[in-house]
């Protein structure tokens, strides 16, 4: 009977633990931010949003665009943080809560779509209307499909591990109620890091690949060849090191041979 | 097709998928355990490397696992 009432209420239960996580993000926002930034000595909370945010803005530097940065780091924060809330949140002995909202297929097929619609929307920002279509058609006309199964594996990737988690516990508690269902919360910690991890790390590489145009690529290969050069004829210059060397090795090769 | 032969037929997609996944990480982890003890100060660089490459490949083993419960009928999207 029980059983019948959870699969009947377990969409809005999605939708209420999807509030959830939300206003949990918004309180770590506030608490992380609650005093003042600029001056003093900063306190433990500021060093957390800190050192979360500092992770973050240094994937968006890497990207290469210096105006991509203020775009792009609040987006991949975003993603990682709601991710990891959502699947933290599998972990409370509470009732209801206890079913993170990654577990069902809808919520990480959200997820990716945002993400690949927002790599095609911050492809348009950066390089305009007319760059954002090249982007999709131009080495290869099918590259559109590329965009879907990026959407796929995505979020697959991310309903498979914390659901196929989520289905393993409730199966193993109808079976053994105490014991084994801790050995597998603690071992479903380590993917709830890891596919947030992943999930933003892969969004990072995307953007990074449709903000990149191919002539910048170009320019930047054309100044490593210079600086290359460069180095290379800063060495020619100097003496060569190993002058006495050969000398001593025929010298203990010919004292070694009648031994 | 019912009973017996489903369920014989829905260990195929994850046995599979399970042990060519497992013999591709064999590689990773190797390299990735040679590289931390030839140079242990790049040691969480190349574990982060070696979680990433890790994921990616086990993204594929889920989608066979998917496949295998889709055919159990123990989930409907």
């Amino acid at each position: 009977m029980e059983e019948n009432a959870v699969i009947h209420y377990m969409p809005y239960i999605v939708i209420f633990n999807f509030v959830v996580v939300a206003a949990l993000l918004v309180v770590f926002g506030k608490i992380t931010t609650s005093r003042e930034l600029t001056s003093g000595v900063p306190g433990s909370r500021q060093n957390v949003g800190e050192f979360v945010l500092d992770f973050f803005v240094g994937k968006a530097r890497e990207i290469g665009d210096v105006k991509a940065v203020t775009v792009v780091a609040p987006f991949l924060a975003t993603c990682f943080l709601f991710i990891l809330f959502s699947n933290l949140l599998g972990m409370l002995p509470l009732p209801v809560l206890n079913n993170p909202p990654t577990a069902f297929y809808s919520v990480p097929l959200g997820l990716a779509l945002c993400a690949v619609a927002g790599t095609m929307i911050i492809s348009g920002v950066f390089n305009g209307l007319a760059g954002a279509i090249k982007h999709l058609v131009w080495p290869n006309p099918l590259q559109f499909i590329a965009e879907i199964t990026d959407v796929l594996s995505l979020s697959l990737r991310l309903f498979g591990n914390i659901g196929g988690e989520h289905m393993t516990l409730v199966l193993v508690m109808t079976a053994v109620p105490i014991g084994i269902p801790l050995i597998l919360h603690v071992l479903g910690l380590i993917p709830a890091f890891v596919q947030a991890l992943v999930f933003t790390l892969l969004t990072t590489s995307f953007i990074a690949g449709a903000v990149h145009h191919e002539h910048e690529e170009e320019e930047e290969h054309h100044e490593r060849l210079a600086e290359d050069k460069e180095a290379a004829k800063s060495e020619i210059e100097r003496p060569p090191v190993f002058e006495g060397e050969p000398a001593t090795g025929i010298q203990s090769a010919g004292q070694a041979s009648p031994g | 097709m019912n009973g017996v032969l489903l369920a014989l037929i829905t260990t195929i997609p994850i046995g599979i998928g399970a042990t060519v996944s497992a013999l591709s990480m064999r590689r990773i982890s190797v390299s990735a355990i040679e590289g931390m003890t030839r140079q242990p100060e790049i040691a969480a660089q190349l574990f982060t490397a070696m979680l990433i490459g890790m994921a990616l490949i086990e993204a594929l083993c889920i989608y066979s696992l998917v496949v295998a419960l889709m055919l159990a009928g123990n989930i409907k999207m």
